[in-house]
């Protein structure tokens, strides 16, 4: 009696499992079809969302979900709606390593998004290359990521880390020669982001006879500048370029008042780009005349901006962030990639991306055989207490620039 | 030549700070043989509340020291009545395992409280100096000085001209002499642990002006603190002191002469050097222990 209902058992097991295999059977063939399922086509992503990065982790989520938003109230990608899987890798190397792994071969997603930061980007985007799958990244810029020659891996920024602030290398270049300046100070920090961008800008400066009087990399644990702004104060420089991340930017700006030294020019890497913050930080009034390099701006008028622009805020009740519009700007790369290789086709998708322009809300990116972008970044400066885009032309939201920086207002 | 004097001047400047700092981390040692590794914590903890209180009610931050300090006195009384006096009498190790753990809880707190980002308090004298002559005194740093000097002669007073602070003193020296004379042990104890606590109160207030703090910064906070301990002698308020000036010149010298990335190495280095040449630093005296071993 208990052998006969064992087998009965053993029996409807075996159906079981064959008729789950004939179903996924049928649903990979209809997905193999050519985006004519109407399943919805399902995107996988692992971001920081706690741990060090938690800030533009979380930031990039929100880029994702307003996209996702969108796209689907405009009838989807290539007519299927889409989904995201997020999940948390704790700004971690090795979970963001098991987190992918889980989403290829666990999950099946059709597609993968990128996580955030160089650092996190380095090891994901290896496993995406070894599964052959395209791998867009909004936030990693450091060449590292560019020299492995990856085919599926795209950076969806306007470019790499050490040519970031070209744009403002070139707009000092353009300077009537009497008022261009003749020394200048490099301090940075050292860190993947800001070194590159600063080393880089001293080379291009120096070969345009700009004569280096004082440069240093401080580590990322200084927190107070004095003693470098006492330096920088010394040597009387006309530029001071700093490779800042962010408290760094603050913390040097509050200290070279305090020392009593106002540069005819302030360029700094990414520290005034978080604009509520850091005129909180230095004083509104000393923002005045300050130079940075972002990749993207809530001003300029490039296709969609403003729809996110306005959806973000109605969603999450605060103006977006610089990372949240990088995200946005890697799933629209994404997007356009689906809907050029007329479905998920991984192979398809990265060759068309290497040979086309892609208009994202940063403007048109494109890129090379390594996955690095080959365009530039905005050139913004502080004015009357607002960030204002001074190149590219066709998108600057000042006539000019002020130049020389005014005295510090104390 | 005026280019060093300064570079001195503002070495000599947060050296005065960083004492400030430290007396609480060398007093509990010294009395009760407690490494509170929990202190850099305590301190970031204490700045954030100075925040808090800027933020919300536009308080000064250095008049903020009348709320922190009692405060984190309070708070110190109770982390020592609840945890500290429960492994009195545990190996040393023991306690250097709670007072981490205590860190730990502390920043994960603050991080659910005030997110894991950067915060200072900017009042308008924060970007503003003092000058003299060819020389600059940043006003935040000066008023930092003068209230590490009032704290630590607080401290001071307390620990040589009042009968507690004798006890306090008495019961470092000789335990079960200064019980024997009737001094309140677990009082005592309890005392000292909070009055430690509570000088987190204005470093902390002080922190919050010349540095942006955020919850994991502690980390870096304990081991300059223990660098300046180090070198003072574990236990010494007078050698914390020597050793805070001495450490924060050198690492102005060091960023200015050498290298930014050198300075905060300056620390490290420091501690191995004495720990190899002189363990009882500049003012400990060995112990029984020392000798013994």
């Amino acid at each position: 009696m208990a052998r006969g209902r064992s087998k009965a058992v053993a029996a409807l097991a075996a159906l079981v499992v064959l008729v789950g295999a004939a179903c996924s059977g049928n649903g990979d063939g209809g997905d193999a079809g050519g985006g004519q399922s109407s399943k919805p086509i399902v995107i996988g992503a692992s971001l920081p969302l706690t741990g060090d990065f938690s800030q533009p982790g979380g930031a990039a989520k929100r880029g994702y979900e307003v996209w996702a938003e969108l796209v689907n109230e405009r009838g989807g990608v290539t007519g299927r709606q889409v989904k995201l899987t997020v999940l948390d890798d704790a700004s971690s190397q090795d979970t963001v390593v098991s987190d992918y792994n889980r989403l290829i071969t666990r999950d099946k997603v059709d597609l993968l998004l990128g996580t955030f930061s160089s650092l996190l980007n380095l090891p994901a985007s290896a496993v995406a290359e070894r599964n052959r799958m395209l791998y867009v990244e909004p936030a990693g810029g450091a060449p590292a990521l560019f020299e492995r020659k990856f085919k599926y891996l795209f950076f969806a920024q306007q470019a790499t880390a050490p040519h970031q602030a070209d744009v403002f290398v070139d707009w000092i270049k353009g300077l009537p020669a009497d008022q261009r300046p003749k020394t200048a100070a490099y301090p940075t920090q050292d860190d993947p982001f800001t070194t590159p961008v600063i080393e880089t800008m001293q080379k291009a400066l120096e070969q345009a006879g700009v004569k280096t009087v004082y440069s240093t990399v401080y580590p990322p644990e200084t927190s107070n500048f004095d003693t470098i702004a006492n330096s920088i104060k010394a040597r009387n420089p006309d530029l001071v370029a700093q490779g800042a991340v962010f408290e760094d930017g603050v913390g040097m700006v509050r200290s070279l008042i305090k020392v009593g030294f106002s540069p005819k020019t302030l360029f700094q890497t990414s520290a005034p780009s978080n604009s509520d913050e850091y005129s909180k930080g230095v004083g509104e009034a000393n923002t005045e005349g300050v130079f940075y390099t972002v990749s993207w701006s809530a001003e300029a008028d490039y296709p969609l901006n403003k729809e996110f622009v306005e959806r973000y805020r109605k969603k999450f009740n605060k103006a977006p962030e610089e990372d949240a519009a990088d995200a946005f700007a890697a799933a629209q790369v994404l997007q356009r990639a689906v809907e050029a290789a007329g479905g998920i086709d991984q192979d398809r998708m990265a060759d068309w991306l290497h040979a086309n322009q892609v208009d994202t809300i940063l403007g048109p990116l494109r890129w090379d055989a390594t996955g690095a972008p080959q365009s530039d970044f905005l050139l913004a400066q502080w004015q009357s207490g607002k960030s204002e885009i001074i190149l590219p032309k066709d998108v600057a939201t000042a006539d000019s620039a002020v130049t020389p920086k005014p005295d510090w207002k104390g | 030549m005026t280019h060093a004097v300064q570079t001195v001047i503002l070495g000599l400047l947060i050296g005065g700070v960083y004492a400030l700092l430290a007396a609480g981390l060398t007093l509990v040692f010294g009395v009760m043989n407690i490494v509170n590794v929990a202190q850099g914590a305590l301190l970031v903890l204490a700045a954030l509340l100075t925040f808090e209180l800027w933020r919300r009610f536009g308080l000064d931050p250095i008049a903020a020291v009348v709320v922190t300090t009692p405060v984190m006195f309070a708070l110190g009384w109770v982390i020592y009545r609840l945890f500290v006096a429960r492994i009195r009498t545990a190996p040393v190790s023991m306690t250097v395992l709670l007072m981490f753990a205590l860190a730990i809880t502390i920043e994960g707190v603050m991080g659910l409280t005030w997110k894991n980002v950067f915060r200072s308090v900017t009042p308008s004298y924060g970007n503003q100096s003092f000058h003299l002559g060819p020389l600059f005194f940043p006003k935040a740093q000066v008023y930092g000085c003068v209230t590490a000097v009032v704290v630590l002669g607080a401290l001071y007073l307390l620990l040589t001209r009042t009968w507690t602070g004798r006890a306090i003193r008495a019961a470092s020296e000789n335990l079960q002499g200064s019980e024997l004379v009737g001094v309140n042990i677990r009082g005592v104890a309890a005392l000292t642990f909070a009055i430690g606590v509570a000088t987190t109160g204005a470093g902390g207030s002080v922190l919050s002006v010349l540095y942006a703090v955020f919850p994991a910064s502690h980390y870096l906070w304990i081991s300059r603190l223990l660098g300046i301990v180090v070198l003072g002698g574990m236990g010494s308020v007078p050698g914390a002191l020597a050793g805070a000036l001495i450490l924060g010149v050198a690492e102005a010298l060091t960023a200015t002469y050498v290298s930014t990335r050198w300075a905060v190495v300056v620390f490290y280095v420091v501690i191995l050097a004495v720990l190899l040449v002189r363990p009882q630093g500049l003012a400990g005296s060995k112990l029984r222990e020392d000798v013994a071993g």
